[in-house]
């Protein structure tokens, strides 16, 4: 509960290499031309994973007060509803796409 | 009523309306919570125009990406993912009362910061000199797409705002270089790094999804 959690400089540097590491597998991937759209899922998904690292050990939310991860979660949650709503009306249109 | 706790210890830096320096902290990480929801859904808004002209346009997205230098692209993150851990370092220092490590880390922060906007200056400039402006400013020719320019209006707009970003960063870490020469903080009060370590380490997450989706389409 405390926000006063102390790692250990080795397990920051652990999570620095990790990061590094998953960076090196987002450009290694692309070596391998991946037929869409699984390219862009598995681009995503190191993404997010790489996203949920940082938030949960550097960004402390894995020993902070659940609220703060609360917020976190919500604004995924908006953003996603954000995309999903705006989805349903560009992906569905009669009309062609406008010229803008 | 009685005058008690004008006799009792407070820190300096402890508000009066606070209990305590543990309060006063969850409070101001709380707040700084509250204003990265607002951040995630301010990109949000960039990502979902990103999102919408992608499904529009595919094959835009394909040639388009291949003027983005994913070497540089690699770079940068490299660049920023070691200065989320260089601010992670320094929030430690701080917690253990090292304000020599601390000031330490945070100008690596701050010169990598550095090299991650020259980086980009550099690929700016480069689009710049090919013609390649955002909306109507747009006259590159080596794109066979009449959409050509609004794959980069999306890009500067994106990576525009993350350097806005990137740069208020280093203006606030170089504030708590001088506040920390100034000797404001201690292991029992950090609370202005840790909550621009916050700020700092969504910068970085933002842009650990602008790589992949920007430079990395092929």
């Amino acid at each position: 509960m405390s926000g006063h959690h102390i790692s250990s400089s080795k397990f920051l540097w652990g999570i620095g290499s990790a990061l590094f590491f998953l960076t090196f597998i987002t450009v290694a991937v692309t070596w391998f031309h991946i037929p869409g759209p699984w390219n862009v899922v598995v681009a995503i998904s190191i993404a997010s994973l790489k996203a949920m690292i940082v938030a949960a050990f550097f960004m402390n939310l894995w020993w902070d007060s659940k609220f703060n991860s609360m917020l976190f979660v919500t604004a995924i949650i908006f953003f996603l509803l954000l995309i999903g709503i705006t989805l349903l009306d560009t992906l569905f249109r009669n009309d062609p796409v406008p010229t803008f | 009523m009685s005058d008690t706790s004008a006799v009792e210890e407070r820190p300096k830096h402890l508000k009066h309306y606070f209990v305590d320096s543990d309060q006063q902290f969850e409070a101001s990480k709380m707040g700084m919570w509250v204003f990265l929801v607002t951040e995630i859904l301010f990109f949000g808004g960039l990502f979902a125009a990103y999102i919408v002209y992608r499904a529009w346009y595919p094959d835009l997205y394909l040639q388009a990406s291949t003027e983005l230098d994913t070497f540089w692209g690699t770079v940068n993150t490299a660049v920023l993912i070691g200065s989320s851990l260089t601010v992670a370092m320094a929030i430690r220092s701080a917690q253990l009362n090292q304000i020599k490590g601390l000031i330490t880390n945070l100008w690596i922060t701050i010169g990598l910061a550095c090299v991650f906007m020259m980086i980009k200056y550099f690929e700016y400039a480069h689009k710049f000199h090919k013609g390649i402006l955002p909306g109507e400013y747009y006259t590159y020719e080596g794109i066979a797409h009449e959409k050509a320019n609004i794959f980069f209006s999306i890009y500067y707009m994106m990576t525009g705002l993350h350097g806005i970003h990137v740069i208020i960063g280093i203006g606030l870490m170089l504030f708590l270089v001088i506040k920390a020469k100034k000797g404001a903080f201690s292991s029992g009060y950090y609370t202005p790094v840790e909550i621009t370590g916050l700020y700092w380490h969504l910068v970085d997450v933002i842009w650990i999804f602008l790589f992949p989706l920007l430079y990395l389409i092929d």
